[in-house]
């Protein structure tokens, strides 16, 4: 199983990214669940250098009322 | 000298006048503290992703700017004091930001001198610049387009192969 296992890498990494910008955010939510949550890198496969700055962007689009702090979800 | 942005939400329910005034405001206290506007934009009015003040909708303004560390802490007791800003970020450029802006910058004088550079960005480096990528051939001249497209195919069927198999 393990030949088949692809291996993951970092999004940011393979385009190059400098800067993750805040502004962009419908790029940003790649990286949130459905409630809103940013999802842990082992699952999007993020290094942590540009995990730390992607941290950082979704908080601060969540300030700017960019994206929900809690998506209601419908029960 | 820092790079600072300000971005701030006004309430969308004001007439454009007024929007127009406080933005100016907001330049003349950066100014007055020995600060240089560098670059003022509206975004618009925008939905808020939630409410704010009971508010759906919000307008967005940001003015990027030069100066010192007091001019934040002037920006914000203004924040503070003006009812109709819903919310404010002030943040300084980082040094990554900076860089992204010096890329920025190369990218916009490389495609002024047309000829010479579409041949590198074209070739070498599709990857890495794909905005550039895809404008300069449009602007390169008809006659060189046409070889570079066949020199272009053979190699990219080859890579498409490999990635199948």
């Amino acid at each position: 199983m393990l030949k088949f296992r692809r291996k993951r890498v970092c999004q940011f990494c393979q385009q190059g990214v400098v800067y993750i910008d805040f502004k962009e955010e419908k790029k940003l939510l790649k990286f949130l669940t459905e409630q809103g949550k940013i999802i842990p890198r082992h699952t999007t496969g993020t290094c942590a250098k540009h995990q730390r700055q992607l941290a950082k962007a979704i908080k601060r689009a969540r300030h700017l009322a960019l994206i929900p702090f809690v998506a209601d979800f419908t029960r | 000298m820092a790079i600072y942005e300000t971005i701030f939400i006004l309430d969308s329910l004001m007439p454009p006048k007024e929007i127009d005034a406080s933005i100016e405001r907001f330049s003349s206290i950066i100014t007055s503290n020995g600060g240089k506007v560098r670059k003022v934009d509206k975004w618009g009015k925008r939905r808020l992703a939630y409410e704010i003040e009971k508010k759906q909708y919000g307008f967005y303004g940001s003015i990027e700017f030069e100066g010192e560390g007091n001019i934040p802490k002037e920006l914000e007791s203004e924040y503070n004091f003006n009812d109709k800003v819903l919310r404010y970020l002030t943040y300084r450029y980082d040094k990554r930001k900076l860089k992204a802006m010096q890329l920025e910058q190369k990218d916009a004088q490389e495609k002024k001198p047309v000829e010479p550079t579409v041949k590198k960005s074209a070739t070498t480096e599709p990857v890495t610049k794909p905005h550039a990528a895809e404008e300069k051939p449009a602007q390169a001249p008809e006659t060189e387009a046409p070889e570079k497209a066949e020199e272009k195919t053979p190699e990219a069927e080859q890579t498409n192969d490999e990635e199948n198999k």
